[in-house]
């Protein structure tokens, strides 16, 4: 795995000192100094492989039996000499320690640090042959499948964090922060060629017996670095309240490419055994693969609101935002610029304005009008980078122009009833499509869309035993006419998109961020108290979206659904009962040429239970038992246009499996109270999780990488934990 | 009734003026409150905020409950002692607005709340109890191991997604709503913390922010054309499985459409072309070759180029 040190590593001992040496200094005697401090430790049941879902953010996925962990929770008020401290720390012993403080005169000023480290494990155990995995300079190393290395992908943030504020007076405050976060590891990435293809018809070459294609497990390495700063100067009049901010945001990495270094022979898709490259295809696939760039983004903003009258206000909100990007193409290793071409120079520049007005020009009545409107400028140079064969396009720019409005008028039938209807509407112009680019892998683009809909709302308000809103929204999305690719040089406007000669083939697939669309949508919220032992929720929602564009072609409509009770049950001063239900829907209906018209199904249904209670003074219990079930259907059915092939192999599959994921977690715990200054809390959990995702194998066969590497999750997983835990109290 | 009055007041550190004024032989004002509402009455807040006395700004009961005269002193006649002039239990139906106007007194000075007029939470009519416990040293909302309970009150949907295997650590209590959403109002969509979709992610994620030399437009657009953030069953967190994901807006390029594994009768993984049913359907599927999906910033002009978003 990866070891070598970051550029800006934080030596966490010497923080935590730090941090408390800077946010307790000496005080008065007088002052009410209080805390709590845990230690405990705890046993954990099940292997690394049973924790791959529980494991993922925890720290408790390594195969430790036992983990031991500290906690500080610590107070100093001293309020004759106004001065407040606060300390915060959790999980001090393990991975995903965080310590905080706080040290501050309250009115006056505040002084803040704090300290994080997060670890992230990959769901999934890898087998593979590489060597080097994680860092940029891998070596391929051809293996059978399952007999490599198991490797554990897994990635670290470490973050420290710095802020100050200061009233300079009862009408200004002072507010900077500073944060940066370091991160580190590798994630699971890869790269994979067929040959030959459009853009790489040399990668065949001579070799009699050739792998045509490859695909390889290749580890992201992560090294980098993210700064963070913000500045804001406020101002607060009774009328009138308005900040200027600062936002910085600075990006860079370590690690610029990853460049593999390719075994002569791979396994043969078609035997199955190791058979040599060719030259020319173990050249491309050793080419360097472009790692995320240094870049920044900085902003400046106005912000604020204006009291006209008691009963109507305005507030505003004015950004400006530059965004660049300029690493230097050839001190990054990736060769093959075009000429006179050292960087991207990309420099995108965005102009954001939103106003608002709230108003209750009669008691009955309020209005809302809002209005936003962001405009994104891309800058960014134009240079010939892509070669298709013959062929030479330029880069693609970006811009956008957002324009978003509102008007709500609110009603108050009477002291419990109010009314809400909305009408709201957004346009998105995308600019004109750079005439030198080409369009890669879709169909069709569009400049502009708009969208207009309306909501309908009426809301019992929130008081005494029963509240409660129902909604019904709709919306209309249609654009601008279609433009199709025009022979690799920019884009033509086809005003019929069904004409056989300048119009779409049949296959194409207009998208859905693009595409004509009804959405639909209905709403129910109601929250009743029956008794004063007794609280209820219910919940409803349903939405559905219906595409329509010139194919038959990509997502046709989607549907949800959301549906929850909760209950909560006081049986008696000591003792409470919580559950709930919930169940959701999804539904996206699609097709694709010449194949399949295929309808996912995802339902997911989740259920939990919890208790609390005081069964003696001295002791508390409580407890929750949860369950999930979560089904992907996947009814794939023939396309008229279907190929005899795609017949016979559906025919013979069945068609893609039900992926189903099943977890039941119980939590208990009681905490035993020794005297006024300590307890003991003892905590029991158990885990099981069920999930049959065939993305890395089915059935036994596990998916093969063309160097031997394979994926996998165990199928069933079950972790227990019991810990038992020291509280004892300060001073 | 001494004691617990004693404890209330130095407790509670409402103001200094309690000191003086709860022993007075006439107290008035805040002072008054305590010589019926004491500990039993209250929880403890002498820890919170609002219990620091040496902070001017700190309200005491009258800043919040208004004067309530007729309930401070019973008028002749009355069986019932009268309201005071606002409470903010369910009981007494103050609309939310006016609950909220109350806070935003002193509390509209954080440039945080600034957009709070108009925004998503007033809209639906919450204020700020509704989230918010005043009466207490701790305020579930404030604390990011139990923000969540709190907002799952309502957001029932978010609750289910985040317990899904593809998730940010949420559960795991690392992260928490108010990481990403400025619940008080923002000119991002969703109450987003920053001005869109985009630039939140990017406080975590600015590795994907580019430019890049080859973008890929709905990346650049919004995150959750892709993205579920609160969770999901597919890897990523991704809103569909790729290739059903991908092929929303492109037109497949694979021979025999009908999606299958590896593993089912009649699917063979050996093929003479890498773009075969297992490649496309299993692995990474699309970013098996497409691996770049964020964008590429590989300049290189040479076949092949990297305009497929391949390295």
């Amino acid at each position: 795995m990866y070891t070598s040190e970051p550029t800006h590593r934080f030596h966490r001992s010497l923080l935590s000192l730090a941090l408390c040496a800077a946010f307790v200094p000496a005080l008065a005697q007088t002052a009410a100094e209080e805390g709590v401090v845990t230690v405990g430790i705890g046993a954990l049941g099940g292997s690394s492989a049973d924790r791959q879902l529980f494991g993922q953010y925890n720290g408790l996925r390594p195969d430790r039996k036992i983990v031991g962990s500290v906690g500080i929770e610590y107070g100093l008020r001293d309020e004759e000499n106004a001065n407040w401290i606060q300390v915060l720390g959790t999980d001090l012993l393990g991975d995903t320690r965080e310590l905080s403080a706080v040290w501050k005169n309250p009115g006056n000023w505040k002084l803040s640090a704090d300290y994080g480290e997060l670890v992230r494990y990959d769901s999934n155990t890898v087998n593979t042959g590489l060597t080097g995995a994680g860092s940029t300079t891998p070596q391929v190393v051809n293996v059978a499948a399952g007999l490599g290395s198991d490797l554990e992908l897994k990635t670290k943030r470490t973050r420290l964090g710095l802020g100050f504020s200061k009233v300079i007076s009862p009408a200004l405050q002072f507010d900077m922060s500073l944060k940066q976060e370091n991160k580190e590891g590798a994630r699971l990435f890869g790269i994979g060629m067929n040959c030959p293809s459009v853009i790489a018809p040399g990668c065949l070459g001579t070799t009699l017996v050739n792998t045509g294609w490859a695909a390889l497990m290749l580890p992201e390495p992560i090294h980098s670095s993210h700064v963070q700063m913000e500045a804001r100067m406020a101002y607060a009049a009774p009328q009138l309240r308005f900040s200027l901010g600062y936002y910085g945001s600075f990006y860079r990495n370590s690690n610029s490419t990853l460049s593999a270094t390719i075994a002569g022979s791979l396994n043969n898709s078609l035997t199955g055994a190791a058979s040599p490259l060719s030259a020319g295809f173990q050249s491309l696939l050793s080419q360097p693969v472009a790692l995320p760039p240094d870049n920044q983004a900085q902003q400046v903003d106005l912000s604020g609101s204006y009291d006209f009258t008691p009963s109507t206000r305005a507030t505003l909100k004015l950004a400006y935002t530059a965004a660049t990007q300029h690493q230097d193409f050839a001190a990054a290793g990736l060769a093959g610029a075009p000429a006179g071409v050292t960087n991207l120079g990309a420099q995108v520049n965005t102009t954001l304005v939103k106003v608002g007005l709230t108003s209750r020009p009669l008691p009955k009545l309020t209005l809302l009008a809002d209005v936003r409107y962001e405009d994104k400028q891309d800058e960014t140079p134009i240079a010939r980078y892509n070669v298709e064969g013959t062929d030479v396009y330029t880069n693609r720019l970006l811009p956008n122009r957002k324009a978003k409005g509102k008007l709500q008028a609110t009603w108050q039938f009477s002291s419990d009833y109010r009314g809400r209807v909305v009408a709201d509407y957004e346009t998105i112009d995308r600019g004109v499509f750079t005439a030198s680019s080409a369009i890669s892998g879709v169909s069709a683009l569009r400049q502009t869309t708009s969208e207009s809909g309306g909501t309908a709302e009426l809301r019992r308000m929130m008081s005494q035993d029963f509240s409660g809103a129902v909604s019904v929204s709709s919306s209309q999305r249609r654009g601008s006419n279609w433009l199709k690719d025009n022979s690799g040089l920019g884009v033509t406007e086809v005003s019929n998109p069904a004409d056989p000669i300048t119009g779409f083939a049949s296959s194409a697939v207009f998208m859905p961020t693009l595409a004509n669309r009804q959405r639909d949508k209905a709403k129910i919220f109601v929250d009743w108290v029956p008794s004063e032992a007794l609280t209820l929720q219910f919940s409803a929602e349903t939405g559905s979206d219906s595409y329509s564009a010139p194919s038959n072609y990509g997502i046709r409509s989607s549907r949800m659904g959301q549906f929850s009770v909760d209950a909560g049950y006081a049986l008696s001063d000591k003792w409470g009962l919580t559950a709930f239900a919930s169940q959701g829907t999804q539904r996206l209906n699609q097709a694709r040429a010449a194949a399949y018209v295929l309808a996912y199904d995802n339902s997911s249904t989740m259920i939990g239970l919890g208790f609390t209670g005081k069964p003696m003074g001295t002791l508390e219990v409580g407890g929750s038992l949860s369950y999930i079930d979560d089904r992907s259907v996947y009814a794939q059915k023939l396309d008229a246009s279907a190929d005899a092939y795609s017949a016979a192999l559906l025919a013979a599959s069945g068609g893609l499996p039900d992926i189903v994921f099943r977890q039941t977690a119980l939590k208990l715990f009681g905490k035993y109270t020794l005297d006024k200054r300590s307890a003991v809390r003892m905590d029991l959990m158990h885990q099981r999780s069920s999930f049959n995702d065939w993305a890395w194998g089915y059935n036994g066969v596990p998916y093969v990488y063309s160097d031997g590497s394979t994926v996998s999750q165990k199928p069933t997983q079950s972790v227990s934990v019991i810990g038992v835990t020291y509280i004892h109290q300060l001073p | 009734m001494q004691i617990k009055r004693l404890l209330l007041v130095a407790g509670l550190s409402l103001i200094g003026l309690l000191g003086q004024q709860a022993w007075a032989a006439n107290p008035t004002g805040a002072a008054l409150c305590v010589t019926c509402h004491d500990e039993e009455d209250l929880p403890d807040m002498s820890k919170s905020a609002h219990g620091f006395s040496a902070d001017k700004r700190v309200p005491d009961c009258i800043t919040c409950h208004g004067e309530s005269p007729t309930h401070a002193k019973k008028p002749s006649g009355v069986s019932e002692r009268p309201h005071p002039d606002r409470l903010f239990i369910r009981q007494f139906a103050l609309p939310a607005n006016e609950r909220s106007a109350v806070c935003l007194t002193c509390h509209n000075k954080d440039p945080k709340r600034a957009l709070w007029a108009g925004s998503q939470h007033d809209n639906a009519d919450l204020a700020c109890n509704s989230c918010h416990k005043i009466h207490g040293n701790r305020d579930k909302v404030l604390a990011k191991a139990t923000q969540t309970q709190v907002c799952f009150t309502c957001h029932k949907e978010q609750r289910a997604q985040i317990n899904k295997p593809s998730h940010h650590p949420i559960p795991e209590g690392k992260m928490t709503c108010s990481d990403c959403h400025n619940v008080h109002g923002s000119a991002g969509p969703k109450l987003a913390k920053r001005d869109s979709t985009n630039d939140t992610c990017y406080t975590c994620h600015a590795e994907k922010r580019g430019p890049f030399v080859h973008q890929h437009e709905p990346v650049a657009e919004d995150c959750a054309n892709c993205h579920n953030a609160h969770g999901s069953t597919v890897a990523g967190m991704l809103k569909a499985r790729a290739p059903l994901l991908c092929q929303q807006c492109h037109t497949p390029h694979v021979a025999g459409g009908i999606g299958a594994v590896g593993g089912q009768s009649g699917v063979s993984s050996s093929s003479a072309s890498g773009k075969n049913v297992v490649n496309l359907w299993q692995g990474r599927s699309c970013l098996n070759c497409h691996t770049q999906i964020h964008g590429s910033n590989n300049p290189s002009a040479t076949n092949p180029t990297p305009q497929l978003l391949s390295r």
